[in-house]
């Protein structure tokens, strides 16, 4: 199990889910994801674990909802305009405090869009489109690798939070075979005895709501989510940097692209220009402070992804400053290339910059 | 009032939360006697679901989740399943107002019930979504007055209601599926050997089992407990029959 594999990104992810544990799958099938929900067919069935061909995503969804109260271990994937569908429960998840882990392979959008590369599900994971005040986990793994190590994570932080957690990852990288080690699940088990739905055998019953009419107790819930979301930003904050200690530019991506970045990053150091990567792990909980620290000795901060800036918005919280960020990015297509990012940041620091 | 006794399952010192008259609290006391009677209540998860009913875990003394509005089979089948990969076979089921099974959760409902999902569902249709002050609903039937239906249901312009149970028993997957009522006692007892019924489907793994409780709403009807039962038993059961569409346990 210790050796190298050539696996793509999707196989990798299911291959990972299985080794930790995962004892539920529930899917509808969509483009650049459905090999997800194939290779684990055979698994789980041959298994006897929970295998369900949903009716739909907002069928899959809930399925899981079921699943995490029980306290097993679940997952479903889906892509962009698929996931639109879970937005719903996954709002009613956060606030019943039930661990669900949701791969997003993405493709373009808005809407049906089509199955190209994009990053553009960045504020639907970040954000999100359910209702109240709530924050899902996101994981961004660059390489096939980080497909492997996040799948771990997700369960992992999914269940110590009693939260939901996305793996977003990079239509590109679910469809890449990469070479990768599948090493076991490097997390220890949590214990959800004292939660889960098992049948009131020798202790009061438990419910599992969302619904709340006591406006205090309402205030209360909610209140104690944000102070564990707070306990999210402050330990689970996940970042890598590349070169920043003494960079005078700073390159922020996230995902797959950030591995072209880290190839700039190189060639602008040849070039005797200090630039350095920036890359969030997590998405949320983002590192701002982490970033603000980098920014402030750095001279420009040039965000690149493939969408139209939607990291952008928490690259400028990070850095609280408008005047020295800058943007490079396309809605979707082949993936921005090396060359095509050189030049780009030559044409920002040209124009914006006379002595660098 | 003198209360005799009350089922072990209902949660002491709880009251219920539906309307003065409303045939809800009957239905939920059938169904906690029924787990008394067949033992079921440490082996019980229950599924409430948006509606009148969605506080049935402060009153119902069995593990029970809340389902986002019309899901709630959906998220029955995720327990099921998830117990049975664990080795462990659980009573499932889930109450539902009829907005909830077969509008919203029409989908969810079904295909549950083609699946063959080994659970109960129990569908109150008060031929209203009574919750949110009795607008019209899947079941509202024509002719009906209702806030979003002032003029009357009528076919040309709101289409015709859906008929719950008779589509539940046309899935290959169901194995148990009956309409029952609650205006007199003889029905009452009928509903609880239904519900009995549905249950055992579930224990002996025959497949999904349904029971649509034709129930009535004073509040929203504007009727008295009294009126509405009569309007059940002399309108309504005529449109929704009360009888047992499918029964496998009977071939
Ligand atoms: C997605 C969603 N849409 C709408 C609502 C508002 N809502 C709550 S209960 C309900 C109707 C319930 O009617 P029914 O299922 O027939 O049950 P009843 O209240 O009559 O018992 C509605 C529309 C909601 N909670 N969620």
């Amino acid at each position: 199990m210790k050796e190298k594999t050539l696996l793509k990104g999707n196989i990798a992810i299911a291959k990972a889910a299985l080794n930790c544990g995962c004892s539920c799958y529930f899917g509808y099938p969509i483009t650049p994801q459905t090999e997800i929900g194939e290779y684990l067919s055979f698994e789980m069935q041959k298994n006897n674990l929970a295998y369900v061909c949903a009716e739909s995503e907002i069928g899959a969804i809930n399925m899981a909802l079921g699943a995490a109260s029980v306290g097993a271990k679940v997952m479903t994937s889906s892509s962009s305009c698929a996931v639109s569908l879970m937005q719903e429960t996954l709002s009613y998840a956060c606030s019943d405090e039930l661990p669900i882990v949701l791969v997003n392979v993405m493709r373009a959008g808005p809407g049906q869009g089509y199955i190209f590369p994009s990053q553009g599900d960045y504020n639907q994971t970040t954000i999100g489109g359910g209702n109240g005040d709530y924050h899902i986990i996101s994981l961004s793994p660059s390489s096939v690798q980080e497909c492997v190590d996040m799948t771990y994570k997700a369960f992992y932080l999914a269940q110590k939070y009693k939260n939901p957690t996305i793996l977003l990852v990079d239509g590109l990288l679910g469809q890449t075979a990469e070479p990768c080690i599948l090493f076991d699940n490097p997390y220890k088990e949590i214990d959800n005895s004292s939660w889960a739905l098992t049948g009131a055998k020798n202790r009061p019953s438990r419910k599992i709501h969302s619904l709340e009419p006591s406006q205090n107790k309402l205030n209360k819930h909610i209140l104690n989510l944000k102070n564990k979301y707070d306990l999210i930003e402050k330990n689970e904050t996940d970042y890598e940097k590349y070169m920043c200690d003494d960079a005078e530019i700073i390159l922020t991506a996230f995902g797959s692209l950030a591995r072209a970045v880290k190839a700039v990053v190189n060639s602008f150091r040849e070039k005797g220009l200090k630039a350095g990567l920036f890359r969030p792990k997590t998405l949320y909980p983002f590192p701002y402070d982490a970033l603000k620290k980098i920014a402030s000795q750095a001279k420009a901060i040039i965000d690149i992804e493939m969408n139209l800036g939607q990291m952008l918005r928490d690259v400028k919280l990070g850095v609280l400053s408008d005047s020295k960020v800058y943007f490079i990015g396309k809605p979707t297509g082949n993936w921005l290339k090396k060359e095509e990012i050189i030049d780009s940041v030559e044409n920002i620091l040209k124009e914006n910059y006379a002595n660098i | 009032m003198q209360i005799f006794s009350t089922p072990k399952s209902i949660k002491k010192d709880s009251s219920f939360s539906f309307c003065p008259g409303c045939d809800h609290g009957i239905a939920v006391k059938l169904v906690a006697q029924i787990i008394d009677e067949m033992n079921l209540q440490d082996k019980t998860i229950a599924i409430a679901s948006s509606g009148c009913s969605v506080t049935l875990y402060n009153f119902l003394d069995v593990d029970c989740i809340e389902s986002p509005h019309g899901r709630a089979c959906a998220v029955a089948t995720g327990v099921k399943r998830a117990h049975k990969a664990n080795g462990k076979e659980m009573f499932v089921f889930t109450y539902q107002g009829d907005g909830d099974f077969a509008s919203i959760g029409l989908s969810e409902s079904l295909h549950s019930a083609l699946r063959g999902e080994n659970i109960t569902a129990i569908c109150i249709n008060n031929t209203n979504y009574g919750m949110t002050g009795g607008q019209l609903g899947p079941t509202t039937v024509l002719g009906q007055i209702t806030t979003t239906s002032p003029m009357g249901r009528n076919i040309e312009y709101h289409g015709f209601p859906i008929k719950t149970a008779e589509h539940v028993a046309l899935c290959e997957g169901s194995a148990f599926s009956a309409r029952v009522a609650l205006y007199d006692i003889k029905n009452i007892i009928n509903a609880k050997k239904q519900i009995k019924k549905a249950f055992e489907c579930q224990l002996k793994g025959y497949g999904f089992s349904f029971v649509e409780i034709l129930s009535n709403c004073p509040t929203n009807w504007k009727l008295s407990p009294l009126d509405s039962h009569k309007k059940i038993e002399n309108e309504l059961s005529k449109i929704y029959p009360i009888k047992v569409f499918k029964d496998i346990t009977n071939d």
